[in-house]
């Protein structure tokens, strides 16, 4: 289990002068300004559970995930992993972990691939056994036989990310961190990466810990959403509350006659918002209060509907509106 | 234990086979370098009040020459340590999170690492260097050859002595490596590192040349036993009891030193701030 207790950390910074007389001026006397990066966050993750820590950039997710996996070390506040710190017991935690950073490749960069993983098997001291069975594993939900022996700067980065989740994964960590493990792959590599993590969390109830800008991923993926904003907590709860927080919105998308006028037909007897635009009419409802039947009824009888589909609330849609929120209420 | 450890000895090893034309370009510059020093004692010894055949600080002409030789061959096949580019390196692209986040001890890897391009270097240059260049003082009447046992002595401790300042080098290299903590920086502190290790450890001129409390102060400074010991038991300059002094002040300081870093890199590590991402 992973608890966080009002963890903060805080950087400092040198202020520094405009232009070069000001360089020269931060040379003789430094003043600093301390941001915080993280403030006073505690939560708490079950083993097995794939979690989502989501916020927008510089929100305080990395450092989170840093302090997490031994690499930075709080201002105040701890990490518990087990019940230990992991920058203070930091081998005996790092052989329990697996980490991946989306940004940067752990990999050696001039050796081929197969030589890393057998680096890393011999780092971790993973038995021939268990290495052959888990490269198997991973060879088959990660394809990553087509470049295994290349050179990892030959890469491309959808080729690169699945190769550096495999690394991660080789000594079976309890806990895998995932810091943006989708950024900049197309929809095929992100489908690919995805399933890999699924497969790994049925095996062998891998912990998931996983930072994303990518809403699909966390749909797709996780059944709890932290969400940290300003380096604070701002969220911590089942995705299915944090969809429904703003009511259980869904969109109904129809097709009709494009020369159908809204204005000229009989208003729907509730609140609901229509738009139209060519032969497409989007209808949003909050589901809690005004039946879907009836919704749907209105559609087919009096807006002649000759298609529909019916979509809930994406959580892209959420946390853009959380987001702008938080911008209001600075 | 040290078996998580290998693949950084293999690696650093690997790294330096493999780029052996920066190797031979290296030699090169460095036999340039050993050429004009043994051609400015030459002249040296030659325009002194008492002739070729003076004795300065303890040397003779044919002693200094060899010193000079050894020492070059010595400080080329251990001095090439790239501990402190890596932390710099390490520091710079925030790499060191790669390490951090493993089960192994960043400095054991660097050790490992010493090692390893150790080994290599004494396999592809120093045994053949050494054997040669001892063979033709040996012919020339430079060296006068020992009783087999104190060579076969001599030879064994000096192999400790080599071992010891791989590893005393190493950790001075990996302790100025740390400032980068601090600096960000690295070209300011191998400059200051390089030139205290070529002046304090004999490489630019023996030990014995400096003024009398200046030079015990430097002869029980941890950079001695970095080339300047080595090459004198090699020589037979020391008798045994001073052979063991002088490895067993190298290991006072490795130890000393060792436990230092391990206090600069805790205290370090808490200012580090992992860049990017």
């Amino acid at each position: 289990m992973i608890e966080l207790i009002n963890l903060t950390k805080e950087f400092k910074k040198p202020i520094r002068g405009k232009g070069l007389s000001g360089m020269i001026k931060t040379l003789f006397s430094r003043k600093y300004e301390v941001i915080e990066a993280v403030k006073d966050v505690s939560f708490k993750i079950n083993e097995g559970e794939i979690v989502g820590y989501i916020g927008s950039n510089g929100a305080g997710k990395s450092t989170t995930i840093k302090m997490m996996c031994g690499i930075l070390n709080p201002t105040r506040g701890k990490v518990l992993i087990d019940g230990v710190e992991p920058y203070q017991k930091r081998k005996q935690i790092a052989s329990k972990i697996g980490v991946v950073f989306g940004q940067k490749t752990q990999l050696w960069w001039d050796i081929p691939l197969i030589e890393s993983f057998k680096v890393l098997k011999e780092i971790y001291q993973i038995s021939d056994k268990d290495y052959q069975e888990r490269l198997q594993f991973l060879f088959d939900v990660l394809s990553l036989d087509k470049f295994l022996s290349q050179p990892v700067r030959t890469l491309s980065l959808g080729q690169r990310m699945r190769a550096d989740l495999a690394a991660s994964l080789l000594h079976n960590p309890e806990i895998l961190f995932l810091d943006e493990p989708t950024i900049g792959l197309d929809v095929l590599a992100k489908q690919k990466i995805r399933e890999a993590i699924k497969a790994m969390n049925a095996k062998y109830k891998t912990t998931v810990i996983l930072t994303t800008h990518d809403m699909n991923d966390i749909e797709n993926l996780c059944s709890k959403v932290i969400m940290i904003e300003k380096g604070s907590i701002i969220y911590d709860g089942p995705l299915m509350k944090i969809k429904h927080k703003f009511g259980n919105i869904k969109t109904l998308v129809l097709s009709v006659n494009p020369d159908l006028d809204i204005g000229s037909v009989a208003k729907f007897d509730g609140d609901i918002d229509i738009k139209k635009e060519e032969d497409r009419v989007d209808i949003r409802f909050n589901a809690d209060k005004i039946k879907l039947e009836s919704v749907i009824n209105y559609a087919f009888s009096v807006l002649k509907a000759t298609d529909m589909k019916v979509s809930d609330i994406s959580i892209e849609d959420v946390v853009k509106k959380i987001l702008s929120e938080q911008e209001k209420g600075k | 234990m040290f078996k998580r450890y290998k693949p950084f000895l293999r690696a650093s090893a690997m790294d330096l086979a493999v780029y052996r034309f920066n190797l031979i370009i290296w030699l090169l510059v460095t036999v340039l370098q050993m050429v004009c020093m043994v051609f400015l004692w030459f002249s040296v010894y030659r325009s002194s009040a008492g002739g070729i055949n003076t004795i300065i600080n303890g040397f003779n002409y044919k002693e200094m020459i060899v010193y000079t030789v050894f020492t070059t061959i010595f400080t080329f096949v251990t001095f090439n340590n790239e501990t402190l580019w890596l932390i710099y390196s390490d520091i710079r692209k925030g790499t060191i999170g790669n390490y951090l986040i493993k089960p192994i001890s960043y400095r054991g890897k660097f050790i490992a690492g010493a090692i390893g391009g150790y080994l290599i270097m004494t396999l592809m240059f120093g045994l053949p260097l050494f054997a040669i260049s001892y063979t033709v003082f040996g012919l020339i009447g430079f060296i006068t050859i020992p009783t087999w046992y104190d060579l076969v002595f001599h030879i064994l401790l000096f192999l400790v002595a080599q071992f010891l300042a791989v590893l005393l080098n190493d950790t001075i290299t990996y302790i100025f490596g740390l400032f980068c903590f601090y600096t960000s920086s690295g070209w300011g502190l191998n400059s200051l590192r390089a030139t205290l290790t070529s002046f304090f450890s004999g490489t630019l001129l023996p030990l014995a040349f400096f003024p009398p409390v200046f030079k015990d102060i430097v002869n029980w400074m941890p950079f001695a036993g970095l080339s300047q010991n080595p090459i004198l038991i090699l020589l037979l300059k020391y008798d045994y009891l001073s052979c063991l002094k002088v490895l067993g002040l190298s290991i006072a300081w490795i130890i000393v030193l060792e436990l230092l870093a391990k206090l600069i890199f805790h205290n370090g590590i808490k200012k580090v701030t992992v860049q990017g991402g």
